[in-house]
Parts: structure tokens; sequence; C-alpha cells
């Protein structure tokens, strides 16, 4: 059973606010603009599926103004495919006039994929955006797991991060990327990262040709026919 | 001044505490309130204007222990407070005014911070210059601290502020401490920081930020 509660806050300032703000960023009259979102899990394969939760996502923010977002559930489980708890996303984000940033993170704990083909004790994604006069950045740091397991193997001890853009066969099932990361924006006037700490893909031969002297399939490609996420973040700014 | 405004927790009412949390289940948590002694001397500086963040700190790693006691604040596990060791995440944004008296009030704000070793979240949620949760104003302070950073404490005493406890679904007091310390400069030598203090699980300490960001934009 999901049990989430989800707050949504802080949309507005008044335009009064906004009025007579001359410097910084601000100040050079550009539209800043700052996203933000996070989720525990999500499930889409052939047997199962359970929509990105539990989910938050930064609510439009316009002026110089902040906001933050959360959403918590106490436990998930889709039969087959993803059981967790203690499921927590929180996003936030503000347009200053020294610097527009976002942040966001997830967390999951007692993660048990594919009847424990991937397990880990918790969790945790963490990603910031920040766009200051000078640069425009985006970081992960933060992002660990605890006791990750994968198909028999430990792969941290304790909390720990893994490389960016792990990725691990899974045969018959698929692979999955560990702490996958994909970057947005240039750098200078953007910056935007996606976290997803567990991505899991299934994969399916399809078109092969079954040869009736080898009993084996030729030819064929592999096609991702499901997927499954665990801890994801996502955070942008830019002008 | 501020520091003599602390509000104290005597450890035999923090024990006392504990005992109530470990036997209750759905039932509120707010405990006797303590009373705050007075409010002596000026109301603490405010610089009004917004703040917001997030992130993660991993107490007791990084601790901040240089800035901890800046703007008056009391050194971590004071006032009967058990150490709060362990992952911790959190995301705010608070709006900082001034009421009729000059106090440093929150006109608007929410916060929200889990403690995974206890798998334990609080959220704190003011609106029109109340907390949703106790009908109180929640006053706050900014101050620089030794290192150059600027911080904003929310919940001060006299009245700390209420805050919604999940999974246990009740509330009680508690205090959330924030610091920008490269202003404006992000993935400089020092990160910013945090602390969160709760009457009945603890004391993170004030901790640089693992992962994460904080920023004080101004008015």
């Amino acid at each position: 059973m999901n049990r989430m509660s989800m707050l949504w806050v802080n949309r507005v300032v008044a335009p009064a606010l906004v009025v007579g703000l001359t410097t910084g960023l601000a100040a050079a009259g550009v539209a800043q603009s700052v996203g933000g979102q996070a989720y525990g899990t999500y499930v889409n394969t052939p047997t199962g599926f359970s929509t990105r939760s539990p989910l938050a996502v930064l609510p439009a923010i316009s002026g110089t103004d902040g906001a933050e977002a959360d959403a918590q559930g106490s436990t998930l489980n889709i039969a087959g495919a993803l059981s967790s708890e203690f499921l927590s996303s929180t996003t936030s984000g503000e347009l200053g006039t020294l610097e527009a940033g976002a942040q966001s993170t997830a967390s999951a704990a007692s993660v048990n994929i594919l009847n424990g083909l991937i397990t880990a004790d918790e969790v945790v994604a963490n990603v910031m955006s920040s766009r200051t006069a000078s640069t425009a950045v985006s970081n992960a740091d933060g992002s660990t797991f605890t006791n990750l397991v994968v198909a028999g193997v430990p792969v941290t001890s304790g909390d720990a991060a893994v490389a960016p853009n792990t990725n691990i066969s899974l045969p018959g099932v698929g692979y999955v990327v560990l702490n996958e990361q994909l970057p947005a924006g240039d750098g200078v006037t953007s910056s935007g990262l996606t976290v997803n700490m567990i991505h899991v893909y299934l994969q399916s031969l399809v078109g092969g040709v079954l040869d009736p002297l080898t009993g084996k399939v030729v030819g064929g490609s592999l096609q991702t026919t499901g997927e499954i996420i665990v801890g994801s973040a996502t955070s942008n700014a830019s002008m | 001044m501020l520091k003599n405004l602390m509000l104290r927790f005597t450890p035999s009412l923090a024990a006392a505490a504990l005992v109530a949390t470990a036997c209750q289940d759905s039932t509120p948590l707010t405990s006797v309130a303590h009373k705050p002694n007075f409010w002596a001397g000026p109301p603490p500086a405010c610089v009004t204007g917004k703040w917001t963040g997030g992130g993660r700190i991993d107490p007791p790693s990084n601790a901040d222990l240089q800035d901890e006691t800046s703007g008056g604040q009391p050194p971590r596990y004071s006032d009967g407070l058990s150490p709060m060791n362990g992952k911790v995440t959190f995301g705010f944004n608070v709006f900082l005014g001034s009421d009729d008296n000059g106090n440093c009030v929150v006109n608007k704000g929410e916060i929200q911070v889990n403690w995974h070793p206890g798998k334990v979240s609080w959220h704190v949620s003011i609106h029109d210059g109340v907390d949703a949760y106790d009908g109180r104003p929640v006053l706050a302070s900014t101050f620089a601290d030794n290192s150059g950073g600027f911080c904003v404490v929310v919940g001060i005493p006299e009245t700390f502020m209420t805050a919604r406890v999940n999974p246990q679904g009740g509330t009680e007091l508690t205090q959330f401490e924030g610091c920008d310390n490269d202003r404006g400069e992000p993935q400089n030598s020092r990160s910013d920081a945090m602390r969160w203090r709760s009457m009945h699980f603890g004391d993170t300490g004030l901790t640089f930020l693992t992962g994460g960001n904080i920023v004080e934009h101004g008015s």
C-alpha cells in the first residue's frame, strides 16, 4: 500500500516585491528560471506499473521568489518488481538577485528490486544547481548507496558513492546503471542535472529467428521493454 | 542577550520526553511546554529577506564547531538534547519580516527534515505569520558567523516552533538553522551548513552540507 502526503507551498509573491530590484542578475533584465523534481521510485515493466512516487515538483517561480515542495511515502510494494520503505522526496528553489538555484533530494530505504536481484539498505539522490553572475554549476554531491548489492555482489559497504554512470550487466534481465547522471545546460548561463541512483533497464530480444538446427535465436536485437528507477532527483537553474 | 534567552532543556525533562515518545504511537508528541524565562534586552537582529535551500548532512561528520555558537546559539547537545547522528536530508524556504515590536518573524515558510537512521520526518508549515501546527508566530534571527558566513535560525526561543512528526503523527518543538557560507559563490572551499534540533530526537549540531545548497537572497 502506498500512503503518501503531498505539500505544495509558497507559490506567489506580490508583484511589489519584484519592483525595485536593480542589482545582480535581476538587473540584467534577463529571464531566470529554476526547476526541480524528486521521486523515490518508478516502475514500468510488463508485469507491473507504479507512477513516479512520492513525487515532489518545484512549483513555477517568478520574480525573486522561492518555493519548497515535498512528498513522503511509508511503503511501496510492486510484486516481483520493487519494494521499499521510508520514501521521501524534497525539492526547493529560488530566484535571487545574486544567485538562482534549485536543489532536490530523493531517498528510499530497504530497497529490493526484482526479488532480490538488487538490494540496498538505503539510496539517496541529491542534486543542486546554481546560477550566479559568473557561472552555472550542478553536482550530485551527497548521492550515495548504503550496502548496495547487485546480483549477489556487494557494491558498497556502508554508505558510499559509486562512480557516475556505472553500468552492470544483469544476464537474462538487461542491465542496471548506478548513479546515472544526465547533465543539461551550457555551464555558463544554465546548468542542470538529473541523477537516477538505480536505473534498471529490462531488455528482451526482439525480431530474431529461431534456428531449427541449433534451437537458438539468430539475429534480432535487444530492446528495452521496461525500467525501474529508485532515487531520482533533478535540478536546474538558468538565465 | 540571546544566549540568556535560550530555552534550556533539563536532562530530566528530556528523559521524560523520551520515555513519553517511546510509549506513544499516534498521540501528539508535544509534551509539557518549557516555558521561557523572559524576553530580555532588544529583539535579535534581523535582516529580512528570503532563504531557500536543501541537501544533506551526516553528523557527527563535518561538524562546524567553529561557528556553532555564533549568534548566541548553544553548543551542541546542550539543553539535555541527545546527539542526532547519521543521515539527514532537508529542504526549506522561509520569508523573514519584522513584527510591530521589531522582532524577526517568519511570514511564510516550509521546512522538511528527514532523519534517516530513525526514519523520522518533520515538517514545519508557516502561513500568514503563524505556525500551522500551533497557531503561534515563529521567531527567527539572522547573524554573521565566525567565518564569514551568514546564518538564519528559525524557531528561536522563546517559542521554538512546532513541527509535524511522521510517522508518529504528532507534533513537537523544533528549531532549524541554516548558514549560507559561500555567499553566492557555490563550489568554493567552504560548504553551507545546517542544524536541526528536536525536543525528542536530539540535536544534529551545526554541520557542513555533504551535498546541496543554502542561499540567502536578501529582501
